[in-house]
Formats: structure tokens, sequence, C-alpha cells
């Protein structure tokens, strides 16, 4: 079977794609982003994440249509495919296996 | 706000995106960080807005971020868009089928033209380059000074080559050479050979045991050590083996008689020497035994022979050159002390090209014909180019459309670059093809007229590779501009339908008319310069009468019965004077400074051209006499007289030249008893030299001629021929024709001329061919416009005259042009003659008018047709 991997980045793009309500594109998914993580985000990062991710299979795009807003240039809107989906599904079922496998009585070393 | 105040991210970052971002994300990038800027200028403030704007430009630069995603990636792919553009070739040719003839046709005989050309002079510069040795192989040459003056030749005694072999350890071989035997007939001459009743002339020569090891002659049978080592030896070619032998094997070891008094054994066989060698020879013989049986070579003051020579292959030729310099006046004693005689080399390959002297140096010669046609092989070919340039782009037109539609649709420059160009290289292939095809039937043809043997190498990898690179060049040259040209359309302007050539086409255009017409021209003057100077060799008036003169070898038996032959045959009819001379009086090249005479002081070493005679030769030659008389048989004084030609006394300075004493070579006393009127004793390209001449009618060498009656030379023949038989039964009748030899002289500017009037009709024809291309197409571009001058009331002759007049005009701007050039070029050509025609305004005026006619009737036929049509034809689709 066919592995899915996915870097942390990568993982919380596609979340961010999944929980956007509108159409995403470059500036609402750094946004959201920002606001769920609470950290700043690159837009080059997420530039090329993007790219990449749609490379890898997991996203699709199309060019939005043309507005007058931000000079007249268009957008290009990213929606995520089945396997992009089946991938984050698998990595949170890898997570949730693990954790189930976490003792409750963890014993941490004190810094 | 006005419009101007909204602060915008820093230009250079833009201009950074918009360089290395790839075209096909760009757009939404730098939307995306317009938007974001707009928000980081609301919350972080206008600093802070542009560090991150730029932040951001830089850091997408990414190298190795992929930039292999294509949001736009084309389905089609190269090979279906390379089938497509044939295609669209194809159809285009085909829907014009006169222009496509006009462009294939026309660079297809260009292309053939300079191809010819080209075997042509690769074929001249391989003449004597084909031997293995070449690069060491030099042929020795003698610098003479004296009295101011200075001569050079290739002539060198026959004793040279040995001695310098001998001396100089740079010189790893040797050899002399000889083809003219006889002495100072500087023309072909044929020796007898005889085996059982098979008996032939044959044309030949002598040289020394080196000359196999140095030249690549190969020999079929025997060695290249022993093949003219004995006296006896008779080294002979394939074919004089198969004559006498019935093939090559079977004449090893046999013996052959030479000359009716002389026994040879063949002692090798040697393959048939090609056509691009110099040295023509069936035949070769030992050199010590010939120089053993002519006294008079074993003299060092006497230069009659070349001398070939190897160097070592680390010898340097200019070192060796230097050494050798003054080693021949050891030998020349006795001469006056500002007599000096140098020794230099020149490349043996040189000798075919370079074969004239200038300022002591070998120079030019043929090679300036070399040049001549590789010149005009270029030109022909770049006005076949401009032919397809022009009707390429003078249909731009046509195709302006579709350019457009293509740029429409997403073709960027390149790919349009990139189908005109191929456009034009598919017709150069096609041109080529047939260029190949043309040059394969003509070339019998061509090497019928130039004395060649070419083929077209096609086995040749080099010359296939060279003609693929000629039409990958040609190609490309003549489908750059058009191709730049059709490329640059706006397709707003184009399918807006306000198209229009700009003013800088047309006058590109006209311009390579122009060009075209000019190199046209100039070689049209050539053409006629070179035909008129021939003629004008052919036809001068020489001082004598070459017509009705036949040779007649001076051999065998003949020798002690010349002066019986000489009253029996002048006894018959159809013969009307026989004589004698010692050289070819057509073009005498033995020169001597052996004349003295009263008053002579310092110029006693003038060069006189020096011939013995017999009492008739001023009847023979009908030669003119300026004072004095001609030699007469019956003053027994005259045996020992001289007659002298004008220049010989300008040269002399002598004021009353009848009766004046002059000595030859020291000894020989007698005075003037007439003189000559100038006449030529060589070629034209020399000027007429001093010249003596006496008696002698006992010689060993020389040619018997025969003054025959007009019209009775057959006659003439028969009689000779049978007076001959009796006279010297042992020897075949030959003979040959003075005018013929004097014909042979000019075998090259024959051919030249030859050549360049075919080259000059091809290259009008071409250009001819470009201009009808664009009579056709003006002609379909001012349908309109004609239609409605008819209409307006113009006559058929007002309109041809408009048409025409556009035209007539380029050719008078480049008639401007072309006459000066073409006057400059032709007067430097007719230096390299001593005598030659002037050049004469009625060559231009032929020349202007006859490209001025052609012109007329390339466009008139357009012209007429034009002014015929029914006006409303083409008006009513409007």
């Amino acid at each position: 079977m066919k592995r899915y991997y996915l870097g942390e980045l990568e993982e919380l793009i596609l979340l961010t794609i999944a929980i956007l309500q509108e159409p995403a594109y470059g500036v609402n998914i750094l946004k959201e982003m920002e606001t769920q993580t609470g950290r700043t985000v690159d837009f080059s990062t997420i530039h090329t994440t993007l790219k990449r991710l749609e490379e890898k299979g997991y996203l699709g795009s199309e060019m939005g249509g043309a507005t007058s807003e931000r000079g007249g240039r268009r957008k290009r809107f990213f929606r995520m495919t089945k396997s992009g989906y089946q991938a984050l599904r698998e990595n949170q079922e890898i997570r949730n296996r693990m954790w189930s496998l976490v003792p409750p009585n963890l014993h941490l070393k004190t810094a | 706000m006005n419009k101007h105040e909204i602060p915008g991210p820093p230009a250079w970052a833009q201009r950074l995106l918009k360089w290395y971002c790839p075209a096909d994300s760009f757009e939404e990038v730098e939307g995306d960080l317009r938007e974001l800027y707009a928000y980081w200028l609301d919350t972080a403030g206008k600093s802070e807005a542009n560090r991150r704007y730029c932040l951001n430009v830089i850091r997408l630069q990414r190298p190795f971020s992929s930039r292999v995603t294509k949001y736009y990636s084309s389905p089609i792919s190269l090979t279906t868009m390379i089938r497509h553009y044939i295609l669209v070739a194809s159809r285009n040719m085909l829907r014009s089928k006169a222009f496509s003839m006009i462009n294939i046709v026309g660079l297809a005989l260009g292309l053939a033209c300079s191809l010819m050309i080209y075997l042509w002079v690769e074929d001249e510069k391989r003449v004597d380059n084909f031997h293995a040795n070449k690069d060491r192989l030099y042929r020795v040459y003698i610098r003479q000074h004296f009295d101011g003056q200075s001569e050079t030749g290739y002539n060198t005694p026959a004793l040279l080559p040995a001695e310098l072999k001998k001396v100089f350890p740079e010189i790893e071989s040797a050899t002399g050479f000889v083809k003219y035997f006889r002495l100072s007939l500087q023309d072909d001459v044929y020796e007898t050979f005889q085996v059982g009743d098979i008996i032939h002339k044959m044309k030949g020569g002598r040289a020394e045991p080196d000359f196999f090891k140095m030249f690549t002659y190969p020999i079929l049978y025997g060695s290249a050590e022993t093949a003219l080592k004995r006296p006896e030896s008779l080294s002979i070619s394939r074919k004089m083996a198969e004559l006498y032998f019935g093939s090559a094997d079977a004449a090893l070891g046999q013996s052959v008689r030479f000359d009716g008094r002389k026994d040879l054994t063949v002692t090798a066989v040697f393959e048939n020497v090609p056509v691009n060698s110099t040295d023509q020879f069936d035949y070769l013989m030992n050199w010590d035994a010939w120089v053993a049986e002519n006294p008079f070579k074993q003299s060092w003051g006497h230069f009659g022979t070349s001398t070939y020579i190897q160097l070592r292959a680390d010898a340097n030729a200019a070192a060796v050159e230097a050494k050798i310099k003054a080693f021949l006046m050891k030998f020349l004693q006795g001469y006056p002390a500002e007599y000096k005689a140098e020794l230099a080399l020149a490349p043996f390959g040189d000798q075919y090209l370079y074969a004239d002297f200038e300022n002591g140096k070998p120079a030019a010669g043929r090679s300036e014909y070399v040049r001549l046609f590789s010149w005009i092989g270029v030109f022909i070919l770049a006005i076949a180019c401009i032919n397809f340039m022009n009707l390429a782009t003078a249909r731009a037109v046509k195709r302006a459309k579709e350019v457009g539609v293509r740029k429409v649709a997403g073709s960027p420059r390149s790919f349009l670059i990139f189908q005109f160009m191929g456009e034009a290289i598919l017709v150069t292939i096609f041109s080529t093809i047939i260029a190949l095809a043309i040059a394969g039937l003509t070339l019998p043809a061509f090497n019928m007229l130039t004395g060649k043997q070419i083929m077209l190498p096609l086995n040749d990898v080099y010359f296939v590779l060279k003609l693929i690179v000629l039409m990958l060049v040609t190609g490309i040259f003549s489908g750059s501009y058009p191709a730049l040209f059709l490329s640059s359309f706006q397709p707003v302007k184009i399918l807006k339908g306000t198209f229009s050539f700009n003013a800088r086409a047309i006058t590109l255009r006209k311009s390579l008319v122009v060009i075209q017409f000019v190199l046209s021209l100039i070689l049209l003057v050539a053409t006629i310069v070179i035909s008129q100077q021939i003629n004008f060799l052919q036809t001068k008036n020489l001082g004598y009468d070459r017509e009705n003169v036949i040779y007649i070898p001076l051999e065998g038996d003949l020798v002690k019965n010349y002066d019986l032959f000489r009253k029996e045959a002048s006894a018959t009819p159809g013969v009307k004077v026989v004589d004698r001379c010692s050289q070819f009086p057509h073009t005498m090249g033995f020169r001597a400074a052996a004349v003295e005479w009263d008053g002579a002081g310092l110029k006693s070493n003038i060069i006189f051209n020096m011939a013995s005679v017999g009492y008739d030769f001023v009847d023979a030659m009908k030669l003119q006499i300026k004072e004095g008389r001609g030699f007469s048989r019956s003053i027994p004084a005259d045996s020992m007289n001289f007659l002298v030609n004008e220049e010989a006394v300008r040269q002399m300075e002598i004021k009353d030249p009848i009766g004046h004493q002059l000595t030859i070579w020291g000894s020989k006393k007698g005075t003037i008893v007439g003189v000559l009127k100038d006449y030529h004793t060589g070629s034209l390209r020399e000027k007429i030299d001093p010249l003596v001449l006496d008696v002698k009618e006992t010689l060993n060498f020389g040619t018997i001629l025969v003054r025959t009656s007009a019209g009775e030379t057959v006659l003439a023949l028969e009689n000779l021929e049978k007076v001959w038989k009796k006279l010297n039964p042992d020897f075949p009748f030959q003979y040959s024709f003075m005018d013929q030899h004097y014909g042979n002289m000019y075998t090259s500017e024959n051919i030249v001329g030859k050549l360049s009037n075919v080259f000059a009709f091809l290259a009008v024809a071409i250009s001819c061919m470009g201009l009808l291309g664009l009579a056709m197409f003006s002609a379909e571009q001012r349908r309109k416009e004609l239609s409605i001058r008819k209409i307006l009331g113009a006559s058929i002759s007002n309109i041809i005259t408009r048409f025409s007049n556009d035209f007539i005009k380029l050719v008078m701007v480049a008639l401007i042009i072309a006459i000066p050039v073409s006057w400059f070029i032709m007067i430097q050509w007719l230096k390299g003659f001593a005598y030659s025609v002037e050049l004469n305004w009625w060559m231009f005026a032929l020349a202007a008018a006859s490209t001025i006619a052609l012109t007329m009737l390339t466009i008139s036929a357009q012209a007429i047709t034009s002014a015929m049509e029914n006006p409303a034809d083409n008006l009513r689709s409007e």
C-alpha cells in the first residue's frame, strides 16, 4: 500500500484548508493558520508548501475569476483531493494509535 | 485619496519577483503578496510592510523549489507541433505554386552554381597536392639579377639536383625533371617508341632515381628504387603498357626501341598519372644517360630543367632556402661581377596555382581565377538567398493573419521564429536535392568545358557534412529576416486589418533588390570584358600569320636530311615555304644575355630572345621587315649574319642598325642585315622582348615550319607525308598546327571565359526570377489601385509605365553603383596582361541595356496582364 508522508507544515496546511469554509487561497490560508496556531508564518513558505502538496497530488487548484481587487490579479484556489484527505486521516490514525499506547502514568523527567 | 499616493511595495522587489517567478504561478503569487502587503500596511505600518514584502520575495526564490509544475502544460507534444508546421508549410507552398517554384528553383540554381564552383575550386586546389609527402616537396627556382633587372624562373641546370642532395644533408631526395626533352621547344613534344610492329608517339620525360620515392605515382610492377636507375631503364604508365603489351603485368622486363636508335628495358609500370597533376607523362627515362647525350646539359650555365627536392622531415624550409641561396654562384664562372643568381624554394604543390613570378617570388597566376570564382559562387548564392528573403517578406501580407491568430492562441515569438526558419530550411533542403540533381546532370558537360574529371563526392563524409552545413547556413541566412520580420507583427493590428508594411521593411526589400542587381551587373560586365579580352588574344595581329602553318618535328633521319626534305617538300603542290626554327616561334622561351655589340658598355647584359632559323623564316612566318632585308640563301655571308627586332634596336640604343656588328655567345660574329617589325614571340601576357635571329640549318633540334597555301592543307599534308616516308621511314609522320598551339596557350582564359559566361547568365536569370516573383506579388497587391486608376481614365500604357517604373528605378540605382565597382575590378584584371583591350563605355552600356531589357521583359508580362484586366472583376467584391 502506498504510504503517505506528511511534514508538520504540510499537515497544518491541509488541516487549515479543511477547516476553511470559504475557497482557500494563499492569503486566507496564511491568516487562518496564524489565528489557529498563534505563530507567524512566512508567505513564501506557505507558497512553496502548497506547490509541493499539489505536486504530491494532495491538493488540486484552479484559478478564480478576474477581480478588480488586488491589482486585478486572480487568485488560485486550492481544494483537497481524496488522497490528501486520506494522508491526513492516516496521520491522525497513527497518532491516535500511538497516543492510545502511551501509559497513563507516564514518568516524566524533571528539567 | 489620490491614486498616486497609495503606497505600493518597492518597485525593485516587484521586478525581481517578475523576473524569477515561474510564469505559470506569477499571477497568483503577486496577487497574494499584494493582498498581504495591504494587510501588513494596516497592521504593522509601511516600513514593516515593505520589509516583509521584500523578505518574502527573496525567500520565494528557492533554487530547489520545484518549477516543474505546469499549470498550463500543453497537451500538444513537440512532434505534433512539428508535424503541424510541416503541414502548414506544404499547404502554403501548394497554395501559391508559382512563388514556391520561383523560390525553390531559384535557390536550387544558386546552390547548384555554388556547388559546381566549389567542386571546381577544390579540384584546382588539389592539383599537384595529392602527393603523400607534399609538405616536404619543394621546387627550386632561380632569381637572376643583372643590370638593375631581374628575372625569375623555374628552369635550373640539369646538374643541380644531384649536387644539392650531395652537399646539403637537409635535402633527403632530389630529382631533375624534364618534360620537354627537345631543347627550347616549350610545348608538348612526343617521342617515338617501338615494340615489334607497334610504333607510337608518346609524351614523357626524364627523371632521376629518387623520383618515384618522392612523388605519389603508384608503381604497379617493379620497384621505386630500380625504376630509373640504369641508363636503359624505362618506366611506363599502365596506359602505355597496355598499348604496347596488351596488359600492365606483361610489360616488365620487356625491351622497347626508343627513337629508332636505342633499346630500353621496362623496369617499372606506374599507374596512369592523374589529371590533376601538372606533370603529365606516360614514360620516364634515366636522367644521367640523357644528360650524357646532350653535352650542353652538362653546363652549369644552361638553365633548362626542373629541380624537385624533398626535405628531411625535421628540416626547416626557410633555413634550407637561406643555405642554398648562394650555392649556384660557385659554379657560374666568368660572369660579370654584377650578375647574381640565387636559388629559392617554392612548395611543389603551389606550382600550378602560383605559376607566375612577381618581384622574384611566386605569385597569383591561376590562383586569381580560383579566387575570382570563389567570389562568383558566393555572389550567386547571395543573389539566390536575397530572392528567397524578398519573396518571403513580400508574401508576409498573406501570412500576417496566420501570425496574428497564432499569437492570440498563445504562441510565443520563439515558436514563430522557429516555424519560419524551419520553413526556410525545408525549402533549402528541397532546393539542395534539386541542386544535387542539376549538378549531377550537368557535371559531364562541365567537365568537358573545363577539361577536368570532377565527380560529385557523395561518399565523402566531409563533403556531405559541408553540404549539410551549406544547406543550414543558406536556410538560416535566407530565413532569418523573414522569420524575425513575420514574428514581430502585432496581432491586434493584423487582426483589425490595419496592417501594412512599415517604411523600413520596404526600404530593406528595395535595397536587397538593388544589391542583387549590382552583383549581377558586375558579373555581366566582367563577362563582357573577359570575352572581349579573349577575343582580342585570339584575333590580335601578332605581327606574323599563324594560320596555315604546320609544325613537323625535326627528328630521326630528318636532322641530316633536312635540306633534301626542304627542297622536295617545297616543290610539292599545296606547300609554299618550308623553313625551320630552334624554338616554336609562337612561344619562344629561350632568353640569354649573350649578345655583345660595339658601344654596348654597361648595357651588355640585356636579355635577348634568341633563336636559330632557316633562310626563309621571314617568308614562312610572313614577318614584316622594317629596314634592310631578310636572310638569303644566295648570300653566303648570311650564315653569320643576324636579324633583330625593333625592340632590340631600341634597347641596344644603336642609331644605324643595318651593318652594325654583333657577337653572340662570344664567338659568332656578324652584322645586322635587317630589322623586323616587332612581333609577338610569346603569350600576350608578356611584353615583346628584344630578339636576335641567326641562321643554322644543321641543328639537331627544333621544329620544321611549313607554310601551306590557304585551303590546301589536306593536299599539303598528303604530300608532306610522302616526302617524310621517303626520307625518315623509321618514324611515324606527325604534325600539328601553329594556330592550335597558339590557342592552347590561352586555355585557362578560354575556360574562364566560358565559365563566366555561364555563371553570369545564371546570376542574371536568378535575379530576374526574383524580380518576376516581386512583380507578381506587386500586381496582386495593387490590383485594386490599378483598377481604380483605369476607371478614372488611365490608359493601358499609363498603367504599364506606372507599374514598371518602381522596378526600373531600382535597376537604375543598381547601375549607378555597379558601373564604378565593376570598372575598378576589371581594370585590375586587365593589368595582368601586357597587351589588353581598353575598357570601353559600350561594355558597360551593353551590360546595362541588357539588364534593363531583361527587367522590362520580366515585369512587362505582369504589367500588361494587370493593365488589361477588367476593373469590374477586381472591384466588385467590396
